[in-house]
């Protein structure tokens, strides 16, 4: 009895502090620094001096398993030195990180991708709108969200891994597992399509139908794609389905260096929209028999252009509009580009099928309703004719 | 089922085994058709259903959709041959003309159903909602094979034409199958005395009162051409 006793009093809380201590999870293989000491605590986290929440619980088995598993937290958090952790600054993730990048003896780091990135359509470029709303253009984080911080994503989801069979063959050769296992995920994820396609149109749409945002650079949303059957073979689960990056960034074309469609080097220019339609270098060949009439055509049908094109044939003066209040200031930008992009030709096909559009409306409209008012008096009709005839 | 007097009444020929098939076919392609197209029309959230399914179900929409495309064009030439190469096929497109007699026809049938006149207008073999229908049918099947045709090879034309197809082609699709469902659907299925519907398209025979009834010009016809031949015989 008394052996009982002192089982619960003492060795039982003592074995329960060291659970709690040492944690079931494996500490991290590259926390030399035991980061995770605190941050393996799932409820870890705080309201900013902004009132917004901040988790910052990291999840040590995903974390170990993703691309940056083999990094302190402190190459890239560079200016955590004191406890509590507080002002630190965002993650650059063009910091030179402690890795040597294997093929020359140099720091590894993605600035030069990010340099490449400046230069591209998405990047800070000297362009006035860029430089006016800075906040509307994508970060690496945005596209390259690090998903396994979150663990709320991650609950009911089956992470994806690498079969045993597979991984036994690499570690043939190489002794340490984690290694092989980023090694074996970096290549792989190079040689097929991160994302699915759908994913990929929900990303690029989360700015890009984004009605203001766009209008103040100048740009129409591209809600139109979801008219097309590309998108439709996209919600169907196609596989290969074609999303946004599939033309603006086909086989050959690297998506951080996504070009301005006037720009020589993008996809859509007008030199290299043909074999980009075709794809005939791509996983499939899309349209391999393209005519170059048929690659011309505008492939996000230009509605709001058309509208503004239409006001300017009117002698239509923007800055005017904008001072009596009639149009937004935004909207100048799309107008612009109307008047410097958009033949007279281009406008006419527009309302050719504006024009057949709504005539097809009104003969649907009044042929049904005709039809439908028709057979309610021969329903009445006949039900009269039964009527009489039983008497 | 003998007792039944209405079995043991006269029947009379009202589609020949060619116009049997013809419209079975176009009645099978059509359905496969509307839904195979309209699949790409469908609310987002089913599709998330069946695009997680990982079958190629866009795939094998495409392909049944083309494959009951050809089947239909290939009924419209059947009709074509039929119409001009048979005695009978000519006789039922000559009575599918329309006429002069349609229009007052369709006057009259208006004032009846306003309660205005209690006399029903007497139709030939084909009243003027069939001819409306038939011919609506022919322009439609026309549009929509040559819009269809376009979409098939889009890549031979300038976008364009693309365009205009797909607007035309699912336009053209949303009309037909409306007027399908409140038109035809109505005068065969849901009419009341015909649900859930009339049998002639399946054993072509019309019963002696609804011919009487439906298209006296006809049956009034048949009966002195009866008569006629019966007159030697007496």
């Amino acid at each position: 009895m008394k052996a009982q006793l002192f089982l619960f009093k003492n060795i039982l809380p003592v074995l329960f502090l060291w659970l709690i201590l040492l944690s079931p999870f494996p500490v991290l293989a590259a926390d030399q620094e035991n980061c995770s000491l605190c941050h393996k605590y799932p409820g870890l986290g705080r309201i900013d001096k902004n009132n917004k929440k901040r988790l910052f619980y990291v999840n040590e088995d995903s974390y170990t398993h993703s691309v940056h598993g083999r990094l302190n937290c402190r190459d890239c958090h560079t200016n955590v030195d004191k406890f509590p952790h507080d002002d630190i600054e965002k993650v650059d993730c063009a910091t030179q990180c402690h890795l040597t990048e294997p093929s020359g003896d140099k720091k590894f780091s993605h600035a030069s991708i990010i340099e490449k990135f400046n230069k591209s359509v998405h990047g800070l470029c000297d362009k006035p709108t860029h430089i006016k709303y800075p906040g509307d253009l994508p970060t690496c984080t945005y596209c390259h969200e690090n998903r396994i911080l979150h663990p709320i994503s991650v609950l009911g989801k089956d992470t994806p891994g690498i079969a045993r069979e597979v991984i036994n063959r690499c570690l043939g050769c190489h002794e340490d597992e984690q290694w092989a296992r980023t090694y074996y995920s970096h290549l792989t994820h190079r040689m097929m399509p991160r994302r699915s396609s759908k994913t990929m149109v929900t990303l690029c749409t989360s700015c890009h139908e984004n009605k203001d945002r766009m209008e103040r650079h100048g740009l129409e949303v591209t809600g139109t794609y979801r008219d097309t059957l590309h998108w439709q073979a996209v919600k169907y689960g196609k596989i290969n389905a074609p999303n946004c990056i599939d033309c603006h960034a086909p086989v050959g074309y690297f998506s951080h260096e996504i070009m301005p469609k006037d720009d020589p080097d993008a996809s859509i220019h007008k030199t290299k929209i043909l074999s980009t339609c075709s794809n005939q270098s791509g996983l499939q060949q899309c349209h391999p028999g393209a005519t170059a009439a048929f690659a011309k055509g505008p492939i996000h049908p230009s509605g709001v252009k058309a509208h503004l094109f239409d006001a300017k044939l009117d002698t239509f003066d923007i800055k005017e509009q904008i001072k009596r209040g009639e149009l937004k200031p935004f909207k100048s930008l799309i107008a612009e580009r109307a008047q410097k992009e958009m033949t007279t030709v281009e406008y006419y096909k527009y309302i050719v099928l504006l024009i057949i559009k709504y005539l097809y409306r009104i003969l649907i409209g009044a042929l049904i309703s005709f039809m439908i008012f028709h057979q309610f008096l021969d329903y009445l009709a006949t039900k009269r004719e039964l009527k009489r005839r039983k008497h | 089922m003998s007792s039944n007097p209405i079995s043991e009444e006269k029947k009379y020929i009202r589609m020949t085994g060619h116009e049997r098939l013809q419209h079975h076919l176009t009645w099978t392609t059509f359905v496969v058709l509307a839904f195979t197209g309209f699949m790409v029309e469908f609310p987002e959230e089913w599709l998330v259903v069946l695009g997680n399914s990982k079958e190629p179900i866009f795939f094998w929409r495409g392909l049944i959709h083309r494959i009951a495309a050809v089947i239909m064009i290939a009924n419209l030439f059947y009709q074509c041959w039929y119409i001009t190469c048979t005695r009978d096929g000519r006789k039922y497109f000559l009575a599918m003309l329309p006429r002069l007699q349609d229009i007052t026809d369709f006057y009259k049938n208006m004032l009846y159903y306003l309660r205005i006149s209690s006399n029903k207008p007497k139709f030939d073999c084909f009243n003027y909602k069939e001819k409306m229908e038939y011919w609506t049918a022919w322009i439609g099947n026309i549009i929509i094979t040559g819009t269809g045709f376009i979409l098939w090879i889009e890549h031979l034309f300038p976008k364009f034409f693309f365009d205009v197809s797909i607007l035309v082609h699912t336009m053209e699709a949303i009309l037909a199958s409306c007027a399908i469902m409140v038109w035809h659907f109505y005068e065969v299925h849901l009419k009341p005395g015909k649900f859930p519907m009339s049998g002639i398209f399946l054993d072509g025979l019309i019963p002696e009162h609804e011919l009487e009834e439906e298209h006296p010009l006809q049956y009034e016809r048949i009966k002195n051409a009866e008569a006629t031949a019966n007159i030697p015989e007496a």
